[in-house]
């Protein structure tokens, strides 16, 4: 069941209780277990005695109910694009998408692939990138530090944004999907 | 024991040509008519029941597909191949589905990437991995992987500087995304 | 009147924080023993403040909606019922003659309820940890009040104030002395209902990725999180109230609970976790038999 009205846009709230709630944001990430391509391999040690993400707030959840933050970890199929986007679409506003690895930058070494899309910036709206092929546990921390940052700035307003161009995204997401079954809005 | 394999096999099959031979492994090529007779003599009277892997090459300067069966011995622990060249134009291979029922997912595959028809698979034609695909079968050599990439996903944009002060933006470690082009285009 | 609901919210509020605080401890602890540095102490605080801000947009029906209600309801129920601290009318307390029984019932309702508005949501996970979660309730729920039913037999009263009355003439008068079966059967069936490891079916991280809670999202999740708290503190309270002498003051109060939380943890971070149908079996067998050997000495 969904409603298929876009839903109001979020109006402006008192500015320190803002500044309290994007504190609380950046300092407790959760993540969609989700992974795409080889980057989801280095993810698995961020959870480890070594790295341990959990020290920032950051936790995995296994639903995309629940969290905030969408991995996108390396190259993406078509087809999976269609579940990602199905999957962006079912996390909660305000989320984020930190995308790891030279293949969603620009293509990476799969740039001549026939299924796999170049410049994700095109389909679905980037916070994050973290580059590197793939990038090292350290670089992905890296990431998430400057997330926090721009959270706590308030400038990850990447949900915003997708929202506010949706017609612009769902016309380039359509391009390379044959066969578009998702529905038009499904927040 | 792979010796009693050949002479059986050369016995029903006059014309067939031996490719390579190995202690417990063989390799023969038969004419395309038959290729069929031969997987199914190899399964009923040499006891290699399991089918591991129907594959196939585009021989594009003989004007052929080359398709391989690859059936397994499991009790004597012995491989065989069984090659036969079709023609590439209206490729049309008979189909195993009915002896062996996985052989329905190798075909459907080799049907989705190369075009080749196996009549007599009740699943032929069905979504296999490339969701409602509607070009050339991709794995075929005379497919232009790069420019139906550049056509589909866009033009890569290659770096003309090494500088990567060109391509992150004022902020240090935030990227000059599309999305943030897009952002101030707007403006 | 009113001085009532000041205590009521006095309560409500220390339990809250407490138990949002024992979470992040308990966190904090679970980290040490796998050898991390462990997130804040208050990172559920933080939590709880996210997930109230973030949007929903998500309906499954009613009982979706009503079930982090029902859980937070049946947590209050079950937290003004038993003394909190002894002697102390700072906290409310509604005790009656046979509260004991009510108090038994009305300690699964926040997990009934629960149960119909995870079933409500449809999803596969949510209704698979339903049905694990209330046969493993049924075994446990058991030997918990069998050995609630022997203690009261024995102290020849049906109220938890005269059940905590009973324990004051020192530490050698705790019920955990004096029905040690009764105790320590009990005690096992303390880890299922705090969904501690060896039993934590209903949760089951690496199956069902988390249960019941799969299609619930911001605030609701919130709610739910700010239910389980107060819940697990109300478990707690009842717990030190039956069996460890209930607290003659605040700091006695924090400590034993402290201590009994950190028990559950403690076993929880190492041992892995048993299939549905071990884990009922051991309930049916190990704790139910304890809890029946003190039940039949004190009746014979
Ligand atoms: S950037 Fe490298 S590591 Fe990451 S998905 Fe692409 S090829 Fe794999």
């Amino acid at each position: 069941m969904y409603c298929n009205q876009p839903p109001k846009k979020p109006g402006d709230k008192k500015e320190v209780l803002q500044k309290i709630t994007n504190m609380a944001r950046a300092n407790s990430l959760w993540v969609t277990a989700y992974g795409t391509g080889c980057g989801s391999i280095e993810l698995r040690p961020l959870g480890t005695s070594r790295f341990d993400m959990e020290r920032f707030g950051i936790a995995m959840r296994p639903t995309p109910r629940q969290a905030d933050v969408l991995i996108i970890s390396g190259y993406l199929a078509t087809k999976t694009l269609k579940r990602v986007i199905r999957v962006y679409e079912q996390i909660q506003d305000p989320k984020y998408i930190m995308a790891l690895g030279s293949c969603t930058i620009n293509g990476g070494m799969y740039f001549d692939s026939y299924n796999t899309l170049n410049v994700l910036d095109k389909y679905l709206p980037v916070d994050v990138y973290v580059m590197g092929c793939m990038p090292r546990p350290e670089a992905i921390i890296d990431g998430f530090s400057l997330l926090m940052k721009k959270i706590k700035e308030g400038r990850a307003v990447g949900w915003k944004h997708y929202r506010e161009n949706l017609d612009y995204y769902r016309e380039n997401q359509k391009q390379i999907i044959k066969n578009w079954d998702l529905p038009d809005y499904n927040w | 024991m792979i010796d009693k394999v050949k002479k059986e096999l050369e016995i029903r099959f006059p014309l067939l040509k031996l490719v390579r031979e190995q202690h417990n492994y063989l390799h023969i090529k038969v004419d395309k008519a038959a290729a069929a007779d031969a997987v199914l003599t190899a399964k009923t009277s040499l006891g290699f029941t399991t089918l591991q892997l129907i594959s196939a090459v585009d021989r594009i300067e003989n004007g052929a597909f080359q398709l391989t069966w690859i059936l397994e011995n499991y009790d004597e622990q012995e491989i065989l191949l069984i090659s036969a060249y079709f023609p590439r134009k209206n490729c049309v291979v008979p189909s195993l589905s009915q002896i062996w029922p996985a052989a329905s997912a190798f075909e459907r595959e080799l049907f989705e990437m190369f075009g080749i028809s196996f009549p007599g698979n009740p699943r032929e034609g069905e979504d296999f991995l490339l969701e409602g695909w509607k070009d050339m079968p991709p794995m075929r050599r005379d497919f232009e992987t790069e420019e139906y990439a550049r056509r589909t996903f866009g033009e890569r944009q290659p770096r003309e500087h090494t500088d990567p002060r060109q391509y992150i933006g004022d902020v240090v470690g935030e990227w000059n995304t599309p999305m943030g082009r897009n952002r101030e285009e707007e403006k | 009147m009113l001085s009532n609901i000041m205590s009521i919210l006095l309560t409500v509020v220390t339990a809250l924080v407490w138990g949002l605080l024992l979470g992040g401890i308990s966190r904090n602890v679970t980290a040490k023993i796998h050898g991390r540095v462990g997130p804040r102490v208050t990172q559920n605080f933080i939590d709880l403040w996210k997930l109230f801000r973030k949007t929903s947009s998500i309906h499954h029906g009613g009982m979706f909606w009503m079930a982090p209600l029902f859980r937070i309801t049946g947590a209050i129920a079950v937290l003004l019922m038993v003394p909190v601290v002894v002697g102390h009318n700072i906290n409310y307390n509604m005790s009656f003659a046979g509260d004991i029984f009510l108090l038994l019932y009305i300690m699964f309702f926040g997990c009934l309820g629960m149960a119909l508005g995870a079933g409500n949501s449809g999803h596969p996970y949510s209704v698979v940890a339903i049905s694990r979660g209330l046969a493993q309730m049924s075994s446990y729920e058991l030997s918990f009040s069998i050995a609630v039913v022997a203690v009261a037999v024995g102290l020849h009263t049906l109220r938890i104030e005269g059940i905590v009355a009973a324990q004051q003439a020192g530490v050698s008068s705790w019920n955990i002395f004096r029905f040690p079966f009764a105790s320590a059967g009990a005690l096992i069936a303390f880890l299922p209902m705090q969904m501690a490891y060896p039993f934590s079916i209903v949760l089951a991280p690496q199956e069902i990725p988390i249960g019941p809670p799969t299609e619930y999202s911001s605030r609701f999740l919130s709610f739910m999180f700010s239910g389980r708290a107060l819940f697990s503190v109300a478990k707690l309270l009842l717990f030190v109230n039956l069996f460890f002498g209930g607290a003659s003051s605040w700091m006695a109060l924090f400590v034993k609970t402290f201590l009994l939380y950190m028990y559950a943890i403690v076993v929880s971070s190492v041992f892995p976790r048993f299939r549905t149908e071990q884990s009922i079996k051991f309930l049916w067998l190990v704790p139910t038999t304890l809890a029946l050997v003190d039940l039949v000495r004190v009746m014979l």
